[in-house]
C-alpha cells in the first residue's frame, strides 16, 4: 500500500505554472528520487505536500488519510517532515533546542525528560554528538545540515522529505551524506529526495520521478529514466550547462 | 551525559534565575518594616510595576518574537476598568481581574486577524489600538479621576506595595514556567523561525495566542494595580505611548528573552528615571531616546550581555 499519495497536485504564481497536475505514490520504506532541472517545481511540490502553500488542485493522502490543505503543523504531526534547500535552523536555540521542538511537536510528542534523552542520541546520529549545547548559529553549514535533518527526523516521521540535503557538500560530505540516508532508509524511514547531484539520486532512488516545468515527463526505475530520451533531452540538456 | 542534558534543558537558565529573583523580592517583603520612608516605598511601588510591565513585553517580544508596539492599550485597559469597578465598591482583586481579562479579550481582537496575516500587522495593530483608546478615553472621560475622600483616608502605600510586589513575582513566574515548558520552546522556535517551527509541528497562531494572552493578562493586572495605587490622575494617562516605551526599553536595557534581563533593566531604568526626573525634566525622554539607540547599537543583548562577557562566556544575544 502506498503510504504518500500525491493526486493531480497543481499550483501557479501569477499565471506561472509551478506545480502542474503531478501524481505519484510513495510505497512505505522505500526510496522516491525527484530530479529535473532548476525552476521545475521540486520545491514548490515539496511546499504543496507540507502545506507551506496551499494547493490549487489536487490531494495529499498519507496512509489513505486526506491531509490536503491542513497547516504545515498538523501535517507535520500526521508523519510528513522535510529539510529545507536552504537551511532553517532555529538560530538563537541551541542544537538539543532545535531537536527538542521537533520531538516535543512532531508525531509522537515525547515528554520533556525522555525528549531530551533522545535528543542526544538524534543528534549522534546525525553526526552532531557533543555539539547539543552549541547555539545553531554558531554551526558550521556542514553541521547546520546534519541539525535540519535531525530535527527532522525528531519529529518522528512516516515519510520524510529532503530538498538537495547535499548541496554545496564537499565530496568526501556528499559520501557522508549517502550513507547517512542508506541508515535512515535501514531504520526504516520512508524518503522522497531531491538531489542536483545525479549519480548520487540515481544510485540511492528505488524510483524517479522527472519534472520539467511543472510537469512529470518521466516515472520509473533509475536505470530505465537515465536511458530515457525525453529526460535525456530536457533534463540533462539543461543540466549539462549547470 | 545526562547531567549535562539537564543542565540545557530549555528554561534552566530561567528557572535559576526566577529562584535568585523570588528570593530577592522575598527579602524585599520585609522592607516596610524596616523602612518607614514613604520615598522608598514608592520607588518599590514603581520598580514592581515597571517589572511587571516589562515581563509582559517581553514574554510576547522576547520569547515569542511579537513585537507590541501598543502595550500601552492593555495597562489602559486594566487601569480603566479595575477604576470604575473599584470605586464603585467592588474588592480590588476581582476588580483587577475583571480588568485583565477585558484587557485580554482586547489583546485577542488585534492578534487573531494580525496573526493570521504575520508581517508587522501585529506591532501596527496594537500601536492603532492603543492611540484609539487614548484618544477616544480623553475625550469620553476628559476630566481627572480622583479617590473618594473616604478612600484617601484610608490609603495604605504598605498595601500598594505587598500587591505590586506580588504582581512582579507573578510576571516572573509566570515567564520562567513558561521559558522551562513545552510552549515556551516552541514560542522561542516561532521567534526564530516561523516556517520551520511550523514545519517541526509548532502551531504558531496557537503560540502567539497563548503569549498574547499571558501578556495582555500580566499587563492587564499591571493597570489594575496602577489604578489602586495612584490617588489622581487623567483615565487616558495609562494608555500613553510613554508606558510602551517604558516596557520595550526596560526589556532592552536589561535584555530581551531572558529572565533577569528585565528585572535588571528595571532597577537601573527606575533609578535612572527618578534621578533624571528630578534633575533634568526637559531633557529625561531625550536622554533616554539616545540611551535606547546606543543599547541597540552597542549592547543589542542588553545589560545581560555584559555579565556574560564579564564571566567570559560570550552568550547569544535573541533579536
Ligand atoms: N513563492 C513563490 N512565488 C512566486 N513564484 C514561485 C514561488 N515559489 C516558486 N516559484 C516559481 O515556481 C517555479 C518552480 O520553482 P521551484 O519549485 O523552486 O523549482 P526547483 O526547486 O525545482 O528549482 C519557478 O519558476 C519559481 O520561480
Ligand atoms: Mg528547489
Amino acid at each position: 500500500m502506498a503510504l504518500l499519495e500525491v493526486e493531480g497536485l497543481s499550483r501557479s504564481f501569477g499565471g506561472v505554472s509551478a506545480v502542474c497536475d503531478v501524481s505519484f505514490a510513495v510505497e512505505e520504506g522505500a526510496i522516491v528520487g525527484v530530479m529535473g532541472p532548476n525552476g521545475s517545481g521540486k520545491t514548490t511540490l515539496f511546499n504543496l505536500i507540507t502545506g507551506a502553500l496551499a494547493p490549487d488542485a489536487g490531494r495529499v493522502r498519507i496512509e489513505r488519510e486526506d491531509v490536503t490543505g491542513l497547516p504545515p503543523h498538523r501535517i507535520c504531526a500526521k508523519g510528513i517532515a522535510r529539510t529545507f534547500q536552504l537551511v532553517h535552523p532555529f538560530p538563537g536555540l541551541t542544537a538539543l533546542e532545535n531537536v527538542l521542538v521537533g520531538q516535543l511537536y512532531g508525531r509522537r510528542r515525547l515528554p520533556l525528560g525522555r525528549a531530551v534523552a533522545e535528543a542526544e542520541r538524534l543528534l549522534e546520529t546525525a553526526g552532531l554528538g557533543g555539539k547539543g549545547h552549541l547555539p545553531a548559529a554558531r554551526l558550521t553549514v556542514v553541521d547546520r545540515k546534519r541539525l535540519e535533518l535531525a530535527r527532522a527526523l525528531a519529529t518522528a516521521p512516516r515519510v520524510l522529505l529532503m530538498d538537495e540535503f547535499m548541496a554545496g557538500l564537499t565530496p568526501a560530505e556528499v559520501g557522508e551524506a549517502i550513507a547517512l540516508i542508506r541508515r535512515l532508509h535501514g531504520q526504516g524511514v520512508t524518503l522522497v529526495i531531491v538531489e542536483h547531484i545525479v549519480w548520487a539520486l540515481l544510485d540511492l532512488s528505488h524510483r524517479i520521478v522527472v519534472l520539467s516545468a511543472g510537469e512529470k515527463i518521466a516515472e520509473g526505475a533509475p536505470a530505465a529514466v537515465a536511458r530515457d530520451p525525453t529526460v535525456m533531452d530536457v533534463y540533462l540538456g539543461t543540466a549539462a550547462g549547470a | 551525559m545526562p547531567g549535562a542534558a539537564l543542565l540545557h534543558r530549555p528554561g534552566a537558565s530561567e528557572l535559576r534565575w526566577a529562584a535568585v529573583v523570588l528570593a530577592a523580592f522575598g527579602s524585599l517583603a520585609l522592607l516596610p518594616l524596616v523602612v518607614r520612608r514613604d520615598d522608598v516605598l514608592n520607588f518599590g511601588v514603581v520598580f514592581f510595576l515597571s517589572v511587571t510591565l516589562a515581563q509582559s513585553w517581553n514574554l510576547m517580544a522576547g520569547y515569542a518574537g511579537q513585537v507590541n508596539l501598543g502595550h500601552a492599550a492593555f495597562f489602559g485597559l486594566g487601569a480603566l476598568v479595575t477604576r470604575a469597578l473599584w470605586i464603585q465598591g467592588a474588592p480590588i482583586l476581582p476588580a483587577m481581574g475583571v480588568g485583565a481579562v477585558v484587557a485580554t479579550v482586547f489583546g485577542w481582537l488585534v492578534g487573531l486577524p494580525a496573526f493570521r496575516l504575520r508581517g508587522a500587522y501585529f506591532a501596527i495593530g496594537t500601536l492603532a489600538l492603543a492611540e484609539i483608546l487614548r484618544i477616544t478615553v480623553g475625550n469620553s472621560l476628559p476630566e481627572i479621576s480622583t479617590l473618594p475622600a473616604a478612600t484617601i483616608a484610608g490609603y495604605s502605600l504598605t498595601r500598594r506595595f505587598y500587591l505590586t510586589l506580588v504582581l512582579a513575582a507573578l510576571a516572573v513566574a509566570t515567564v520562567a514556567g513558561t521559558a522551562a515548558s513545552r510552549v515556551g520552546l516552541g514560542m522561542r522556535a516561532i521567534r526564530e523561525d516561523e516556517a520551520a517551527a511550523e514545519a517541526s509541528g509548532v502551531g504558531a497562531l496557537r503560540h502567539k495566542l497563548l503569549a498574547l494572552s499571558l501578556s495582555t493578562l500580566l499587563a492587564g493586572l499591571a493597570g489594575g494595580a496602577f489604578a489602586y495605587y495612584h490617588i489622581s490622575y487623567y483615565p487616558q494617562h495609562p494608555f500613553g505611548p510613554q508606558w510602551t516605551f517604558d516596557a520595550l526599553l526596560i526589556t532592552f536595557i536589561g535584555g530581551a528573552g531572558t529572565l533577569h534581563g528585565p528585572v535588571l533593566g528595571a532597577l537601573f531604568y527606575v533609578f535612572l528615571k527618578e534621578y533624571l526626573a528630578i534633575r533634568w525634566v526637559d531633557l529625561h525622554l531625550l536622554i533616554f531616546g539616545v540611551l535606547f539607540v546606543a543599547i541597540v547599537l552597542l549592547l543589542p543583548g542588553g545589560l545581560v550581555e555584559v555579565f556574560g562577557r564579564v564571566r567570559g562566556r560570550p552568550r547569544l544575544t535573541n533579536p
